[in-house]
This record gives C-alpha cells, structure tokens and sequence, in this order.
C-alpha cells in the first residue's frame, strides 16, 4: 500500500460494522495511509446533519453477544466509532463522501443536509476514480 | 535533542498509536520518544508505525502490567 490507500464502501449501519470503520480509519491516519469511505446503503441516514451517532445496535444472529461486547469496550474506555472518524480526520487524510444515488433516495438535496464530516456528495463512478490504486474494503 | 515522554497506558487499540504520532508531529530529528502502553497492540503496532514512517524502535520493554516503547525520532522532514 506505499503509494495507495483504502476505499472503504461502507454500507452497513450496526455498531459491530461501524467500529472498525472507526478503527481503521483512524490506524491509517497514524500511519499515513490516506482513506476514502464511500457511504451508501444503510449506513447513509447515520451522516445526515444531527443524526444519532450513537449507534449500539448489531445483526440479529450476533444479539446475543452484544452486551458483553458492548460492555467491553465501555471497560475500556474505548471511544466510538464517530469520534474515532472524526479525530482521524483532524490528522490524516481522510475523505467522506455520500452516495448521490443514496442521498437522492432519502431526499438530501445538498451538504447542508449532512453531517459537517462529509466532504462531497458524488457518484459511484467519481469515487472509483479517485481510489484508483487503492485497496477496497464493502463493510 | 528532547525526551518526549507519552503514557497511553489505559487506551485502546489504536489509541496509543495516535498518541504517538500526535507526539511525533511535534518532534524534531534526534528526539527520543518514550511511551507506555497497557495495549498489547503497541509492540506490533509501534513496529510497524517506525517501518511505514521511517523512524527507529530502540527498545521495547515490559514493566510491571504496561509496556514502553523508545522510538528515535530520525525521518522528520
């Protein structure tokens, strides 16, 4: 990955998807690793201006185990998936960008809809192109 | 020619690893880093950080429940 990067396609919307998002998101700023995430699907509604972050939910089939982890991670101190988006943001170079096709769907008009993290609002075609070389990631 | 000294100890994955670097970004050459982590990550982490940013592990030692790691600062540009 010398002169690559990451393109993460991220689709989902539960916590157990979203934290490594976070995680690698913020790996690759400490190492210098430039990151593009493409959010589309599901995970859309989350980067609309004053959505709740806060997501603690997970798929069904991993219900069971959610608290532990949950609780886990709390023990820890271990910050959110957003905050870790956010802070690897502030040092690396981390671009965030909404699916035109998605934000169409859910009627956001423009980046006065979303969240302030997001960079642009583009099209499947523009985000291949611009992650050209990279490594990619559907989460 | 400073000792920078950073204690992550109690941070999670990637934690110290940004703490590191957020103490990198304010080193010069010939600075010595010195940080403590409860983390296991750190060893294989920091290693990888000083391969990928050019910069060298000196030592890497278990204290009593953490870990330190000495890094010299030499790629800073």
């Amino acid at each position: 990955m010398e002169k690559g990067g990451l393109a993460i396609v991220l689709f989902s919307s539960t916590a157990d998807k979203l934290i490594p998002v976070g995680v690698l998101s913020q790996a690759s700023a400490n190492m210098g690793i430039p990151v593009k995430i493409f959010v589309t699907g599901w995970a859309t509604t989350l980067f609309r201006k004053n959505a709740d972050k806060n997501v603690m939910s997970v798929p069904k089939e991993y219900e069971p185990m959610a608290p532990m982890l949950m609780e886990g991670l709390k023990k820890m101190n271990a910050p959110s998936w957003f905050e870790m988006l956010k802070s690897s943001k502030e040092y690396g170079e981390i671009g965030v960008y909404v699916c035109s096709l998605m934000a169409g769907a859910l009627g956001i008009k423009n980046k006065d809809d979303l969240d302030p993290i997001v960079d642009d609002i583009i099209g499947a075609a523009a985000f291949l192109e611009m992650c050209s070389g990279y490594q990619t990631l559907f989460i | 020619m400073a000792e920078i000294k950073v204690d992550s100890r109690g941070s999670a994955c990637p934690g110290p690893i940004t703490d590191l670097m957020k103490a990198y970004r304010n080193s010069k050459n010939g600075d010595i880093i010195e940080i403590m982590a409860t983390d296991p990550g750190i060893k294989a982490d920091a290693q990888a950080w000083a391969k990928k940013t050019q910069n060298e592990i000196i030592s890497m030692e278990d204290r009593d429940g953490y870990i330190v790691v000495k890094i010299a600062v030499k790629n800073k540009k």
